[in-house]
């Protein structure tokens, strides 16, 4: 049994790490990039990168102060069993991280038709929910989304596209955002399903861990092909040019029909995501 | 197979490969002068008086005030003004609010009040992460004002740049869309935009196009090496 205190208290949790650390598989990536970077300025600002992450780490601050809003991604194993309300843990957790966070956070949570900036908003925290079939336990992604990369990413339809069209739009999308979302960036695809399934595939494929390679042959070939395409564009660290436009480039499809979405969704330098194995009994296993 | 994604022999990005980066440590506020000796790619260390907002109503209430002939409740003229957002903590006695920290944010959603608001200041600088586009760049040619690039997630860093602040206008707003002026000792940045009309962004971008049609025939070659033999429509 699952009590509703202790998703409370891991997801607010989940937040300030996300905030805080940026994940191990990020700072590997940034060193090798740093390694192969030509540039002298790229090479520099990478390595101001991994100061200002480790510090942030040590002293306890953020690393950015566009914390973004709160978007957990939930999946329910079927043999768990609650105690309490699962959604309402969770907003409660946020409104917990809000009131006692140190340093404090700013407001980011914005009413799309006034413009009002709060803590608080309709349908906050942002919360996907899916099953795990016959797991005992609970999973929970925290993985806050900032304007930095989040007014870039874009979702556009096409019917029966080549690769050569999906991938040309892939670099369209990168290239738009150009200098501006933080690079190196973590680029997430979503091929296919429906419309909402696209742009959820996209944003899963971000959250995998940094070059992890792909299973399946078609889509660990796209991936590298695409890598190399977006690193010669020469956005490089921060946008002032170089080698490192990208860390990765993570790419999955689901079956769709004819018409078939394509999601691109964007990570900044830092990254942030965290995750929590709740186990039926209650024990918390972190994970990044 | 070689592998061509960009002509061959080619600097990694803005042909800075082996050239010694320039760093000027500089007091604000600067001279005309000292501003135009200022090159794309240069670091610079800056001291003094900053002035930081990130909000889209305090921008065009800047210039909406200028455009009416009203002052604004600091002056800004000549000074340095850029696109960091900072928590302010109140203090208990009602005097100045104390910045815990500080950090970038996206400059080009200002790209329309950016012009006027270099040209009616005469800002010396202006800066963020991410670049203004080329109506703000001839606008910063003809008054000499730089952009400069801070370190987006450098809020560790960047803050330690602050001593104190100085003052706080327009206070209804929240924290980071206030008009808030700190004094600041040695706070890291790059030069992308000078007074010559040199822009980082546009010289990426362009270049980013220019490579272009060679990335795409790069890729279109690998495609067809993991894919030797079409397959066949069912």
């Amino acid at each position: 049994m699952i009590p509703q205190s202790l998703i409370r208290s891991v997801t607010a949790t989940l937040y300030e790490r996300s905030l805080k650390k940026i994940p191990d598989d990020t700072r590997a990536a940034l060193q090798q990039a740093q390694g192969s970077e030509r540039d002298e300025t790229g090479r520099r600002t990478i390595s101001i990168m991994l100061d200002s992450a480790a510090v942030a780490a040590q002293r306890d601050q953020l690393v950015c102060t566009d914390v973004g809003i709160p978007v957990y991604s939930v999946k329910i194993g079927t043999r768990v069993q609650f105690e309490g309300a699962v959604r309402q843990a969770i907003v409660d957790g946020f409104a917990d991280l809000v009131r006692n966070i140190q340093p404090p956070i700013l407001k980011m949570i914005t009413h799309p038709l006034t413009h009002e900036r709060s803590f608080t908003g309709k349908d906050m925290p942002i919360v996907t929910f899916d099953v795990i079939d016959d797991a005992d336990y609970v999973e929970i992604i925290c993985a806050p989304k900032a304007m930095g990369s989040g007014r870039w990413e874009e979702l556009k339809t096409f019917v029966f596209p080549s690769l050569e069209t999906i991938e040309d739009y892939v670099l369209e999308v990168v290239m738009r955002a150009g200098s501006q979302p933080c690079p190196p960036i973590v680029v997430g695809v979503g091929i296919g399903g429906s419309f909402d399934y696209a742009a959820r595939l996209a944003k899963q494929q971000v959250l995998r861990p940094v070059g992890e390679r792909n299973a399946e042959p078609i889509l660990a070939a796209m991936e590298e092909r695409l890598l190399k395409a977006i690193n010669a564009m020469g956005f490089g660290p921060m946008g002032t040019g170089g080698d490192s436009t990208a860390m990765a480039v993570h790419i999955d499809y689901a079956a769709s029909h004819g018409f078939i979405p394509v999601a691109v969704a964007l990570n900044c330098w830092i990254n942030r995501r965290m995750g929590a194995r709740i186990s039926n009994a209650g024990e918390v296993e972190w994970f990044e | 197979m070689r592998e061509k994604w960009s002509g061959s022999n080619e600097a990694g990005s803005n042909g800075a490969i082996g050239v010694t980066i320039n760093t000027h440590a500089l007091q604000l506020p600067l001279s005309d002068e000292a501003v135009r000796r200022l090159a794309v790619g240069d670091q610079v260390r800056i001291t003094g008086n900053i002035t930081i907002s990130i909000g889209l109503p305090t921008h065009k209430r800047m210039l909406a005030d200028l455009e009416a002939g009203q002052e604004l409740p600091l002056d800004l003229r000549g000074g340095a003004f850029f696109h960091l957002s900072s928590y302010l903590e109140d203090a208990a006695d009602g005097g100045l609010p104390r910045a815990l920290y500080m950090n970038p944010s996206t400059s080009t959603r200002y790209n329309a009040y950016m012009p006027g608001l270099i040209r009616r200041l005469g800002l010396r600088m202006v800066g963020g992460k991410g670049g203004l586009d080329a109506t703000s760049v001839a606008s910063m040619k003809e008054t000499g004002c730089v952009y400069l690039s801070f370190l987006g997630g450098g809020c560790p860093l960047l803050s330690e740049a602050i001593q104190s602040v100085v003052s706080s206008h327009w206070n209804e707003y929240i924290s980071q869309f206030r008009l808030v002026t700190l004094r600041v000792r040695d706070l890291a940045a790059t030069v992308a935009i000078d007074a010559r009309g040199n822009s980082l962004y546009e010289n990426l971008h362009q270049r980013a196009a220019d490579r272009l049609p060679q990335i795409r025939e790069e890729l279109k070659r690998q495609r067809e090496l993991a894919q030797p033999s079409p397959q066949p429509s069912k």
